[in-house]
């Protein structure tokens, strides 16, 4: 069949259901020409979003506070919200360690990450999970691999993110368990949450269930050489 | 200096006698929850931080005179977007006459993007890229592609048919391949 190119841009825009994401994907397979296109669509999107991703990230000048919050809140408010996302930024950066510097810039797609059961992750995510290095993944990768550590236990765990969902996971006999899970990183969110603020909570739960520092880029290739186990 | 270490301090502070409000101030935490997000969008709609600032300021300043027009419930950054686009829009217009009216076209490209030559020579391949596309086509590509937003948001935002974005975002972003070049 043949794929407009209408169809691959809202395919790399995550916005076809699954039937027909499915049948792209299918055409792809078969096509490499479709896709190079597609890879140039996300390289693109990619970089267009990492061009502008580095302004969301600077603190917010106070003229602009100051012409939301009246006065007396602003003083208690600013400092505390500005307390706060240091604490959070704090709690969060030496976990994350080398594989952080990897997934500052992300795009993130959505992906089929269906799962066998409720419990562990199936399909792309288990496959991400069991292979993909944070540390090298493609700057395309449909599921990104936030960082990986050992929890309480000694399991290997590792914080994931698409565009639809974001959580982590550790490993067991029977494969990826899903421990914990946030709603996706990507898309605009509803309400007033940040996008990237999933991907916040993602690390912030990290730290909590770590036994020591995040795996570097070595200590996860020798985990995943090892299986996870 | 012999008062020294061992005096108190002047308290430069005046105490603080009235409590903070601790009214719920839902409105007014959505907008400076989202004011990272509005800064990055302001940024690729005005090509020039210091014009992104204040097109935020006046974004914010609308969005809590207009509260009002705001329905609990529904989203609320979209409200926003819209009514930082829709400023934008008028402030481009209201330049582009005052551009007409007295810039001498042998200055160029200096004139409009803030003047200084510093800013041209930093600007980035996909800043000078993006500068090409006309206008509807750019907000297209920043509310899908840099802002997340689902086509139909987005054409929600700018107030056209889902396919009107639809057919924008595939031109703009067309044009933009060709002009990053394949590699992208």
């Amino acid at each position: 069949m043949t794929i407009s190119p209408e169809r691959l841009a809202a395919y790399a825009d995550g916005e076809l259901h699954d039937q027909e994401a499915r049948e792209v994907e299918a055409a792809i397979a078969g096509d490499p020409a479709l896709k190079e296109q597609l890879d140039a669509h996300l390289a693109l999107k990619a970089r267009l979003f990492a061009h502008f991703a580095p302004i969301a990230e600077q603190p917010v000048p106070d003229r602009l506070r100051s012409a939301i919050l009246p006065e007396q809140a602003k003083v208690v408010d600013i400092s505390s919200a500005r307390e706060r996302r240091e604490n959070k930024k704090q709690r969060w950066i030496w976990i994350a360690g080398p594989a952080l510097a990897a997934s500052l810039a992300l795009v993130f797609l959505n992906f089929g990450t269906q799962t066998p059961d409720e419990t562990h992750a199936g399909g792309a995510l288990a496959q991400a999970l069991d292979n993909q290095l944070a540390a090298t993944q493609g700057a395309e990768a449909p599921v990104r691999i936030l960082l990986s550590f050992r929890d309480a236990n000694g399991r290997f765990c590792r914080g994931y993110a698409s565009r639809s969902e974001s959580g982590i996971a550790c490993h067991e006999t029977k494969g990826w368990r899903l421990e914990k899970r946030f709603g996706g990183a990507g898309q605009a969110s509803t309400e007033y949450r940040q996008a990237g603020s999933n991907v916040a909570d993602v690390l912030a739960t990290a730290q909590e269930m770590a036994r020591g520092p995040a795996l570097d880029a070595a200590g996860e290739a020798s985990a995943a050489a090892r299986s996870w186990r | 200096m012999e008062h020294g270490l061992n005096a108190q301090a002047p308290s430069f502070n005046p105490p603080r006698h009235r409590k903070a409000k601790t009214l719920t101030q839902g409105f007014e935490q959505g907008v400076l929850a989202l004011l990272p997000r509005l800064r990055r969008f302001s940024a690729g709609l005005t090509r020039n931080s210091a014009d992104a600032d204040d097109l935020c300021q006046m974004t914010i300043e609308r969005a809590l005179r207009n509260r009002g027009q705001w329905q609990e419930g529904s989203r609320l950054d979209s409200w926003i977007y819209r009514i930082m686009r829709n400023i934008w829009i008028d402030e481009a217009r209201a330049r582009t006459r005052r551009n007409q009216t007295f810039v001498d076209p042998d200055q160029g490209l200096a004139i409009g993007a803030g003047g200084g030559q510093e800013e041209n020579v930093q600007l980035s391949d996909i800043d000078r890229a993006l500068a090409k596309l006309p206008d509807e086509q750019r907000e297209a590509v920043l509310l899908v592609m840099v802002e997340g937003y689902s086509y139909r948001e987005a054409a929600e935002i700018v107030d056209c048919p889902v396919g009107t974005l639809n057919s924008r975002l595939v031109r703009g972003r067309d044009a933009l391949l060709t002009l990053l070049g394949e590699a992208a």
